[in-house]
Parts: structure tokens; C-alpha cells; sequence
């Protein structure tokens, strides 16, 4: 989520307060004996850093923060047990691995030195990132604790959104498009199934009574607010994002004053070679990348200049000097993309 | 007696005039099942390219809809030259079966081959199967033939009887993905455990790989005399890159043996002056 986020009605975490209760009891464990290594997983602006935050103002001194920046190499691994802190908080884990030959040594030592140590280690990963070290390397054995910041549902989103304003700041502009079809709403359901150990998130359809009942005869009629039409249609632009969805709000709204039309969703055609999508794969699972390290993934035989060139002039791709990351707005396109292409596992 | 009851039935038969209306109408039928079977495999083969994931899900119930499409004409032209009862359609299909045993056997073998592989799937349109000793991709089932397109680009029509006289194999079975096994040969002096670690990373960072509890990965390491085998055996996420796939990792991995001091076998004799190798059909190869 945005690193701004100042939330007026005093609840830092809304949204978050399970994912937050779980790792408090994990680091409350911490000491038994039993090894307690927490591993946060969320996509791209999926609410990681609000997390973060929150458990550095809760457990202040008693953690060591080390956020990674950046591509790191082995001799770069800072010697853990010259820490004098019991919680070691690593940002940013994405930046331990990088998909090449050679690419592993730096994630082997610091998992040797996770499991050799007698500290609480919590991390955070980005999902793409994190997948892949599941299923490549099982990363999942070394983390007893694995909170999985799932996407967001439009009455949660819309506490985050409205939290950070004053009760009344905001004008919902009604232009009459409300009455517009808002039959159902789409919902991700955490499910634990049998036989898995995660949970998994699951799109479902929820149906909305309220607005079938305004459907009814005009005396049966029930008002249907303004302000939940917006809401729904930032989440489904977002698709669930929050960081997404604040980003969308704020570029929505006009001198605290926000309309339906206003809300507008940036289309995207996606046509990409094996080349493309695997360094777009990449980008996302890093969130970003310098060029150079791109170049050492992409190898001698493909042409990386042009396959950032590309990517960049179809948007999916932004230049940030020499950095490149996925843009918010495109996040939700390109991972549709790149699982309907069998590059996001 | 029996001539006696073919010739009651075949007076009874009510055999349509043979004009040219009916011609016209019978080949306006053939023409229609033809154009409307081409029509659906072109549509459902177009929706399956963009359906990405699913790709194989759509395409294998094509020769199921041909089927239906050419009985549905068969009926048509059935009843627009006779109108046949019970009795007449044995006595008919009597006829029938002596048609097929004489002249059009294979004809009708393979049909009945097409109807089989369609029930009983041992291979679906965009799988890559080897039947009897040709290698390729299904592009398409039809009544008649199945064609596969090679590695070469070539396309081989395989008559449909072909499944009942050779065994087929399929290498996905209906999945997009499809496991590919990647042989590099070291010499027996070099450094075995790292050349497996370069392989298995080789593998696991290829552009085309897939990996999950349903597709797993392993790297292998087998000793011959004159050099060792290491193994990978991995998925590709879409088997019609299968060659591209195999030729990325052994590239990449063959580059990073070099850097390391792994190298190639250097001399293995003739099979035949091996006591034991001639037994190992991977001697050969080299």
C-alpha cells in the first residue's frame, strides 16, 4: 500500500487485522525453543509495507529493520548474529534470488543462516517472486508462519480509502449512472481446502439484494448510495489492489469531489513474444530492476534493449532511470496476462 | 426364400425418383456438413490460440462436433432418397456390410478408427504424439485420417486404422505442458556434483520452464565408462517449444560448464569394442 498512508480514524491496519493478530502471536511464540520465521507474501502495492510499519511502531526496539534495495551479492549478506536485536525484519526478500544460473547462492546462504541462527527472522516477499521459490526451491519448509496478504473486498477498501480523510471531506457526485448494473459484486473468499497447506484465494460472485430490490415497484424501493457504485468500480479496476485502488482514488478525485465518470480504466492489449513476457515476469516479480541486472537474466542471446523498448512503448513498462517497473495501472492486465500464458505458475 | 423376402422388401422400398433435384439437394448437404465442419474447426481452433492455458480443452471436442455434423447429413440424405422402415433399414444395412466388405474395407476401418480415438482420446488435437514411427504435432482429426504436423513443418496424414495396428504415444495426453528430458554428457574427470547444480539452475531459470507439484523437475547423474550422464528432466509450459526449450538449457548450461572447468567427454570407441556398452543404446548416441 502507499508508504503515505495516514489513516485519520486511528486504525493503521485496516484490512489487515487478522494478517497482523497472526504474526503478534507468531513473534509471541518467539522463545519457546521452536523456531518462529514469519514470511509476509503480497503482490505488488498488496499492503506489505503498512505491515511493516506497524510492526516496527509496535515492536520498536526489539527489531533490526534491513530493507533490501537491490540485487545483492553474497559477500553483501550481513553477518546476522553480530545483530544485538531478537527480531530481524528483512524487506524486500525478492532481491536475495535472481533467475539465473548462479542466481540461488545468496538466497542458500541467507536460508542457511535463517535456520542456524537463534533469532526471529521476518521477511517480506513479493508474491510472484514468492511462488517461484516455492515451487523452485520449497522456500515455504523454512517459514513456519506464512501470512499471504490476500486482495481486498470493496467494504474493506472503501474504510481504507474513506480513513484517510475527514467524515464528510468527500462529495460523491451523483450524474444518475448509479442506476447501472451493480447486481453482483466480485469478492475473493479465502479458502482452505483439504490437502493444501495455504489458504487460496478465490473469486466469487456475490449478489447485491439491495440493488435488486431497487429494481422492485417504486414504493418497495431501497436508495442505493452513491458512494457504493464508486467504490465497486475502483475495486474492480484494482482488481482487489489496494495501493492500486488509493492510487486510482487520488487521481479520480478533483478538489475533494469524485464522480463516476471520473474513474476511468486504462485499456491495455497484450501481445507479447516468449522473450517479453518472461522479462516482464521478472520485472513483476521484482517490482524493479536495474537494466544491467536485467541484462545478466536475459542472457547473451536475447536482445534486451529491445524487448524493454517494446515493452515500455506498449505501457506495460515504465523507465524510472534505468530502473524499470511495472506501472500501477497496468499490474492487474499483465498478471491476467502473463497467467493466461502460463508465465505466472 | 431369401430371394424371395430381398426381392418383397426391395419392391416395398420407396425409392425416390432419381432427378436432379435430388443430385442437387444431396451435394447441397455434403457441401454444407463440409463448410460448416470447416467452420467450427477454424472457430474453435482460433479461440483455443487466444484461450492460452486451456488450449487443448477447447480443441478436443472438434472431432466429436464433425462427427455429429456428417451423421446429422448422413440421416438427411437417407431419408430425402428413401424413407425406410425397420425391415427395409436391415435389410439395407445387409447391403451395406457387403459394400464394406468388398470394396470399401479400409475406408471404413479408418472411419471406425476416427470414431475411437474420438470416444476414447488416446490422443487429442494439439498433442505430441509419435504413431508408428512419425513424431508430431495432431493439427487435426478427421473422419478419415489424422494429420500431424513433424518438426520438419511437414504434414503427415495418418490413416485413422493406424491405432489399432501400432501403438501410440502421446507425450502430454490433452496438457499443454509436456516433459522433456535433457541429456548433457561430461567427461569422467569433471566436477559431476557441480555440473548437476548448473544444469538443475539451468533448468529451473529457463524462459520456457513450468514448475509445480504437478509439473516437478529432477536432475540426474548416471556413470557410463567413458564419460557421465546428467539428467534434467523437466516441463515445458507449452510443448510446441519443446526443441526451443531443450536447446536454451543445454546452451546456457553448456556455457556455464565451460566457465567451470567441465568438460566435454573425450573419446568413446565404437560401441561394438566395448564389452557391456553395446548392451546401452545411449552409447550410440554419441
Amino acid at each position: 500500500m502507499a508508504d503515505d498512508q495516514t489513516a485519520v480514524s486511528g486504525n493503521p491496519v485496516i484490512g489487515l487485522e487478522k494478517e497482523l493478530q497472526q504474526i503478534t502471536e507468531a513473534i509471541g511464540r518467539f522463545g519457546s525453543g521452536v523456531p518462529e520465521h514469519i514470511a509476509i507474501v503480497a503482490e505488488p502495492l498488496g499492503g506489505r509495507t503498512t505491515l511493516v510499519s506497524e510492526i516496527r511502531r509496535r515492536h520498536g526496539e526489539k527489531v533490526h529493520y534491513l530493507p533490501l534495495e537491490f540485487v545483492i551479492s553474497p559477500s553483501h549478506l550481513p553477518d546476522f548474529s553480530s545483530i544485538p536485536e531478537e527480531i530481524i525484519l528483512i524487506d524486500n526478500c525478492r532481491f536475495l534470488a535472481t533467475r539465473m544460473i548462479g542466481g540461488f547462492d545468496v538466497l542458500d546462504a541467507f536460508l542457511h543462516a535463517q535456520i542456524s541462527s537463534k533469532k526471529l527472522f521476518i521477511t517480506t516477499w513479493n508474491a510472484f517472486s514468492w511462488q517461484y521459490l516455492s515451487a523452485v526451491m520449497n522456500i515455504d519448509a523454512y517459514f513456519p508462519t506464512i501470512i499471504t496478504i490476500g486482495r481486498m473486498d470493496t467494504p474493506v477498501l472503501k474504510q481504507v480509502i474513506l480513513s484517510r480523510h475527514r467524515p464528510g471531506e468527500i462529495r460523491f457526485l451523483d450524474e444518475g449512472a448509479a442506476e447501472r448494473s451493480m447486481f453482483y459484486s466480485l469478492i475473493h473468499k479465502k479458502v482452505h481446502l483439504p490437502l493444501m497447506a495455504n489458504e487460496i484465494f478465490i473469486p466469487w460472485i456475490k449478489l447485491n439484494f439491495t440493488v435488486m430490490l431497487r429494481r422492485l415497484p417504486r414504493k418497495k424501493r431501497i436508495q442505493v448510495s452513491i458512494e457504493d457504485v464508486i467504490f465497486e468500480k475502483i475495486n474492480r479496476i484494482a482488481r482487489g489492489n489496494p495501493g492500486v485502488a488509493i492510487l486510482l482514488w487520488e487521481s479520480s478525485l478533483k478538489e475533494h469531489t469524485i464522480s463516476l465518470a471520473a474513474i476511468t480504466e486504462t485499456p491495455y492489449t497484450i501481445d507479447l513474444d516468449t522473450n517479453e513476457s518472461f522479462i516482464l515476469t521478472i520485472i513483476l516479480s521484482m517490482k524493479s530492476l536495474h537494466e544491467k541486472d536485467l541484462a545478466a537474466i536475459a542472457g547473451s542471446e536475447m536482445n534486451i534493449r529491445r524487448v524493454l523498448y517494446r515493452l515500455v512503448q506498449q505501457g506495460l513498462v515504465r523507465d524510472e532511470a534505468g530502473y524499470y517497473s511495472v506501472p500501477p495501472f497496468a499490474l492487474g492486465p499483465v498478471i491476467e496476462y502473463l497467467k493466461k500464458t502460463r508465465r505466472l505458475w | 426364400m431369401a430371394d424371395a423376402l430381398l426381392s418383397n422388401v426391395t419392391a416395398e422400398l420407396p425409392i425416390r425418383t432419381i432427378d436432379a433435384n435430388l443430385i442437387l439437394y444431396i451435394i447441397f448437404i455434403i457441401v454444407v456438413a463440409y463448410v460448416l465442419t470447416w467452420l467450427l474447426s477454424f472457430i474453435l481452433v482460433h479461440v483455443s490460440e487466444r484461450i492460452g492455458w486451456y488450449r487443448t480443452s477447447v480443441t478436443m471436442i472438434i472431432p466429436l462436433l464433425k462427427l455429429l455434423v456428417y451423421l446429422v447429413a448422413l440421416y438427411y440424405i437417407i431419408i430425402a432418397v428413401i424413407e425406410p422402415s425397420l425391415t427395409q433399414m436391415i435389410a439395407f444395412s445387409g447391403l451395406f456390410g457387403a459394400a464394406i466388405g468388398f470394396g470399401l474395407k479400409d475406408l471404413f476401418a479408418d472411419i471406425v478408427g476416427g470414431i475411437v480415438i474420438i470416444f476414447e482420446k488416446p490422443y487429442q488435437i494439439g498433442d505430441k504424439v509419435t504413431i508408428g514411427d512419425r513424431y508430431g504435432e495432431v493439427k487435426d482429426i478427421g473422419i478419415r485420417a489424422t494429420r500431424i504436423q513433424t518438426p520438419a513443418d511437414e504434414t503427415v496424414s495418418v490413416p485413422n486404422f493406424t491405432i489399432f495396428a501400432q501403438p501410440v504415444t502421446s507425450g502430454n495426453t490433452g496438457d499443454l505442458a509436456m516433459m522433456i528430458v535433457i541429456d548433457l554428457y561430461i567427461h569422467p574427470d569433471s566436477d559431476a556434483e557441480k555440473a548437476m547444480k548448473i544444469l538443475k539452475e539451468a533448468l529451473v531459470t529457463s524462459k520456457y520452464v513450468i514448475i509445480s507439484k504437478r509439473y516437478p523437475y529432477t536432475v540426474l547423474l548416471e556413470d557410463f565408462p567413458f564419460y557421465q550422464r546428467v539428467r534434467a528432466k523437466g516441463y515445458v509450459n507449452d510443448l510446441r517449444l519443446e526443441f526451443e526449450f531443450k536447446s536454451e538449457v543445454t546452451r546456457r548450461a553448456w556455457a556455464e560448464f565451460r566457465k567451470a572447468g567441465i568438460r566435454p567427454p573425450s573419446f568413446v570407441p565404437p560401441a561394438g569394442q566395448i564389452s557391456g556398452a553395446s548392451e546401452d543404446p545411449d552409447a550410440e548416441l554419441l
